[in-house]
């Protein structure tokens, strides 16, 4: 049987795309206003399109997307996220490094 | 399809209350998140915990559940029953608001993907699909699926492609729920980095009414390399030297993501000292660098010819490596 492949043009979110508020929150399974406290928080940057129109940069959906599902699972606030993410990405920083370091030290 | 004894799994009596089943998932999520946790099997674990909790949590669920009786053990053979969810009065959530349903729009590329939610055949036989208890699809609009995507760091320098089945549920005439399948190739273009999401528009949940399909995002997440370590669009790599070439400085082949180039390594250097190659790292906008850290590495002495060279430069170099300790 001759098995039809469609093939699907791609589009990667990356640092020149800005997404809307809104998509954020679907995206991300995230409500505006722990959008709006994570901005404030520093979590990501934010710019004002058009009044009342708020963009975030796709770069910052990984770690929104994060936040998300920690919020979700593990019930903690948008702070208490925030909190662990920043936890969570200095120890992968600091495990990387280790390592780094551990490979260099092999063969001493 | 095995049964799935959803109190064991989450680690509660049959007769434990709402507030200690939230109490005794939220416990377990914390050690098997897989954002979080370093269990080998958190993943695995964490989705088991998932649906368990989808069911429990929910009233409507956890009474049709707990119809089925308590004989049964996990991984015991199952089939649903002839007469499974009559008797029960659904509540019609939005099909945004649950998980039921999820897996029958889901996408597989084989090794290396995974969709999100992705629930056993067992909870997808009570609860999804043309189950009863599968959610009301009041509204127009497909939602957005998602779905992880494995690659290595050679195909994220490169791009590649990626053939993924795609399932779609289509209601036929006689209202029963029936899964399609149909395969796409996507090409994944050079650059993508850790975490980043790919769209493919119109490939999530099919529209119900006059709106438009979802998105399908793939989650790029790229496997560790034997050589390479990588930080968001900067590559490091360890390089062996020798002695002289640290000291005399030379010219050297080192390997990249893109082929070998000749790198000048300046004299004087030291073990742990990094050289950078501007823009050989991931490609992208800028593109990253490739990190170059240098590890001396001694020749052995296990000949009269080595010992005595090491014996010489012992005489003559007057070298002291701890010099700026003893300061």
């Amino acid at each position: 049987m001759v098995r039809v492949i469609h093939v699907l043009e791609a589009h990667v979110l990356g640092e020149s795309d800005w997404i809307g508020v809104s998509e954020i929150c679907q995206l991300c399974r995230l409500d505006l206003n722990a959008v709006l406290e994570l901005a404030a928080l520093g979590v990501m940057s934010s710019r004002e399109q058009a009044p009342g129109e708020w963009q975030v940069p796709a770069t910052a959906l990984p770690r929104l997307r994060v936040v998300g599902r920690l919020m979700r699972d593990l019930g903690v606030n948008v702070s208490g996220a925030a909190l662990a993410l920043e936890l969570l990405e200095t120890q992968r920083e600091l495990e990387l490094r280790l390592r780094h370091l551990e490979r260099l030290a092999a063969d001493y | 399809m095995e049964f799935q004894d959803y109190y064991k799994i989450l680690g509660v009596e049959r007769s434990a209350t709402a507030d200690q089943i939230k109490t005794a998932y939220r416990r377990l999520a914390r050690k098997y998140h897989p954002d979080v946790s370093k269990e080998a099997n958190a993943e695995a674990r964490f989705k088991e915990m998932q649906e368990a909790y989808e069911v429990l949590r929910d009233p409507e669920k956890r009474a049709a559940y707990d119809q089925l009786g308590s004989e049964w053990k996990s991984g015991q053979s199952f089939h649903p029953p002839p007469d499974w969810g009559s008797g029960f009065e659904f509540s019609g959530r939005p099909a945004g608001a649950g998980r039921a349903g999820r897996r029958q729009a889901g996408a597989t590329a084989g090794a290396g993907t995974y969709a999100e939610e992705d629930f056993s055949d067992f909870f997808s036989s009570l609860f999804g699909g043309g189950s009863p208890f599968a959610g009301a699809r009041g509204r127009a609009g497909g939602r957005d699926h998602h779905a992880r995507i494995d690659v290595t760091l050679e195909e994220a320098y490169h791009g590649t492609s990626r053939t993924l089945e795609l399932k779609r549920p289509e209601v036929k005439p006689d209202g029963s729920v029936e899964l399609h399948s149909h395969t796409v190739r996507v090409a994944i273009p050079a650059g993508v980095t850790e975490g980043q999401l790919i769209r493919l528009a119109g490939q999530g949940e099919p529209a119900t009414g006059g709106g438009s399909a979802g998105d399908l995002y793939l989650e790029v997440h790229i496997l560790p390399d034997r050589r390479f370590t990588l930080e968001n669009r900067d590559v490091t790599l360890t390089f062996p030297v020798a002695p002289w070439e640290a000291a005399l400085g030379g010219s050297v082949t080192v390997p990249t993501l893109g082929g070998p180039v000749e790198m000048r390594i300046p004299s004087g250097a030291q073990s742990g000292q990094k050289l950078r190659l501007r823009g050989r790292g991931l490609p992208g906008q800028p593109p990253g660098d490739q990190y170059v850290q240098l590890k001396v590495v001694l020749p052995p002495a296990d000949s009269p010819q080595a010992k005595a060279l090491y014996e010489e430069m012992r005489a003559k170099l007057n070298f002291d490596p701890r010099a700026s300790e003893a300061r």
